[in-house]
């Protein structure tokens, strides 16, 4: 004779399952983000694509379980429709505050606002393009089957027109030949061009890339500047981190630099530039003879031009001393870093 | 739940194009093909002994790929990272999981349909007149298949992929075994075998609950309770594990 109760399991599973579906647990990907960790509610009516603020997370790593702080306290915010760039050295928490941003990793504390409300809901994730550092997507599919893939978890898009847009992205990023092709057959430059395109599948506002021109060549490198560009002036407002420094120099208007888990430098490119600029040059000709003489201020300049032009030297230029991002970034970022 | 059937698919299309699929069904096959030369050996039994050894061969398959194909579902996806980009999309993480089991659970039964129709042709060939409870056999083979996958899943969040074929054949096992255990129990007299014995009935699951094969074999009825009990504690384990594998990848940190 059969009895429900001829496994002693059974009662004790029974129970089990009921607590499963009547304990009603926080579905952590529709709460807000800073709701994840310790952080509290935090309303913002402000425009920003994106606002970050206290952002603090440390990882348990090692035998003893040490506490490590990876973020401590980072804040910025993003204008929309403009390029950012996000610097910093290895391990200075970039990808981490990316994980973050995007519900991949739950802050300590902290708020994210995304589009002037907390959060990241359904919604929101539909408005973000991810391109993750290197990336390693499913080798299995051709570019097309993997384009279709990302594009039916993103949009409601039907099958036929999310098909033309697969072929429009994939004209783009210059791909259409490859389409056919097994992803695994792809070279490291062809894989971050499908990557940019599953970011754009679904026609984001913002897009999110980790070390996009990371380990490509310089011709991969132009052709990823010129797609990044292009996603800007379409006016979606990009967010990319990067350690190539010419690079950034050249795509981003705003720059966020992080350094020992904390923002040393949030503002326009431009304005970091001139803020690390290291005087006036002066250069002249003299007794057969080129001069260069360095000053730190236009009093100085005036000074040695008056002198000069009455010892009869030739002016041949004054022209302020402006070094590159990349020594500029080493005098901040790397400096801040060490302090901290 | 478009999602979920997204995922699901994509990971059927995963599991199908890879050749270790390949590699498990021809064993199958040819397990198969073995049980009908040593059917042979026997001139009365042959068509026992090469039902008895097909089924097995289709059981052997299913738990191979519940539990070696399943153990690398979700970890492959986090060494690979490769889940980064999909839960940045608007999917939460119960309807990965969900749809990875999916997936898998549809290559399971897609499988299991081949090989049972060349076990069904084989048998036909030798002149079997096949039985429902050939097909219940299956379907017990199919519920196992199913509840293994749930464990496998719940072991993958927190464990490397050696670590949890390890755990869950440890579990397919003592799943096995909890019957002859409680037998020993009742005869011992050693009060610690006991409450041991006792211990794990209450935490590993019986998978002799399943075994409809020596049924089929010996063309012996099974209850309709006994299969409804079976039905439900499938599902039960399965849906547990499920939920407690959501609850673990709710509050995982993808570092």
């Amino acid at each position: 004779m059969f009895h429900l109760k001829r496994n002693p399991a059974y009662m004790s599973l029974y129970k089990l399952i009921c607590i499963g579906f009547l304990y009603e647990v926080p579905d952590m990907d529709s709460l807000p983000v800073g709701l994840a960790g310790k952080g509290e509610l935090y309303f913002n009516g402000g425009m920003s694509v994106l606002k970050v603020v206290d952002l603090k997370k440390s990882y348990r790593t090692g035998f003893f379980l040490t506490s490590t702080e990876v973020l401590k306290g980072v804040s910025f915010e993003l204008e929309p429709g403009t390029i950012t760039g996000f610097l910093g050295g290895n391990g200075a928490g970039k990808t981490t505050t990316m994980k973050c941003l995007l519900g991949l990793c739950f802050p300590d504390s902290g708020q994210i606002e995304y589009f002037g409300k907390p959060g990241m809901s359904s919604e929101v994730k539909s408005k973000i393009g991810f391109l993750p550092e290197r990336p390693y997507f499913y080798d299995y599919l051709t570019g097309e089957e993997f384009l279709l893939f990302y594009g039916q978890l993103s949009t409601n898009l039907s099958r036929s027109a999310l098909k033309s847009r697969i072929s429009d992205l994939l004209k783009r990023v210059d791909l259409s030949h490859a389409k056919s092709r097994l992803l695994r057959g792809y070279s490291k430059g062809m894989l971050q061009k499908v990557g940019l395109a599953q970011a754009l599948i679904h026609d984001p506002e913002f897009v999110i890339l980790d070390e996009p021109m990371s380990g490509l060549d310089p011709d991969g490198r132009h052709s990823m500047a010129q797609l990044i560009e292009e996603t800007a002036r379409q006016g979606r407002s990009v967010f990319f981190s990067s350690h190539l420094l010419h690079d950034a120099q050249q795509l981003c208007k705003n720059l966020v630099i992080l350094a020992g888990g904390q923002v040393v430098y949030e503002g326009a490119t431009e304005s970091f530039l001139l803020d690390m600029d290291s005087g006036i040059e002066v250069t002249c000709f003299s007794n057969g003879k080129l001069e260069r003489h360095n000053f730190q201020n236009n009093e100085g300049v005036q000074n040695f031009l008056r002198t000069a032009l009455n010892e009869g030297k030739v002016v041949q230029a004054v022209q302020p001393v402006r070094r590159s991002l990349e020594q500029a970034f080493v005098d901040k970022a790397l400096r801040a870093g060490d302090r901290s | 739940m478009k999602s979920t059937l997204v995922i699901s698919l994509n990971t059927f299309r995963e599991i199908i194009r890879d050749r270790i699929l390949y590699g498990l069904v021809v064993f199958a096959i040819l397990l198969i093909s073995v049980s009908m030369l040593l059917g042979q050996l026997s001139f009365a039994e042959q068509i026992r002994i090469s039902m008895n050894l097909g089924l097995t061969a289709i059981h052997l398959g299913t738990v191979v790929l519940s539990v070696f194909v399943g153990s690398t579902l979700v970890t492959k996806e986090i060494d690979k990272k490769t889940i980064m980009t999909i839960l940045a999309r608007p999917i939460s993480r119960t309807q990965f999981i969900l749809g990875k089991a999916l997936g898998l659970s549809l290559v399971n039964l897609v499988v299991m349909s081949g090989l049972s129709v060349v076990l069904a042709g084989v048998l036909y060939f030798l002149g079997a007149d096949l039985k429902p409870i050939f097909l219940l056999a299956l379907v017990g083979i199919l519920l196992e298949g199913m509840l293994l996958l749930g464990i496998t899943l719940l072991f993958s969040t927190f464990s490397t992929s050696i670590m949890v074929v390890t755990f869950t054949m440890g579990v397919f096992l003592i799943g096995h075994w909890l019957e002859s255990m409680q037998f020993f129990a009742e005869k011992s007299e050693t009060v610690s075998f006991i409450f041991f014995q006792q211990l794990i009935s209450r935490v590993f699951p019986d998978l002799e609950v399943f075994n409809w094969r020596a049924h089929a074999v010996y063309s012996d009825r099974v209850s309709a309770e006994e299969i409804t009990y079976a039905g439900l504690y499938a599902f039960g384990w399965f849906i547990l594990t499920i939920v407690l594998t959501s609850l673990i990848m709710r509050k995982k940190d993808f570092a």
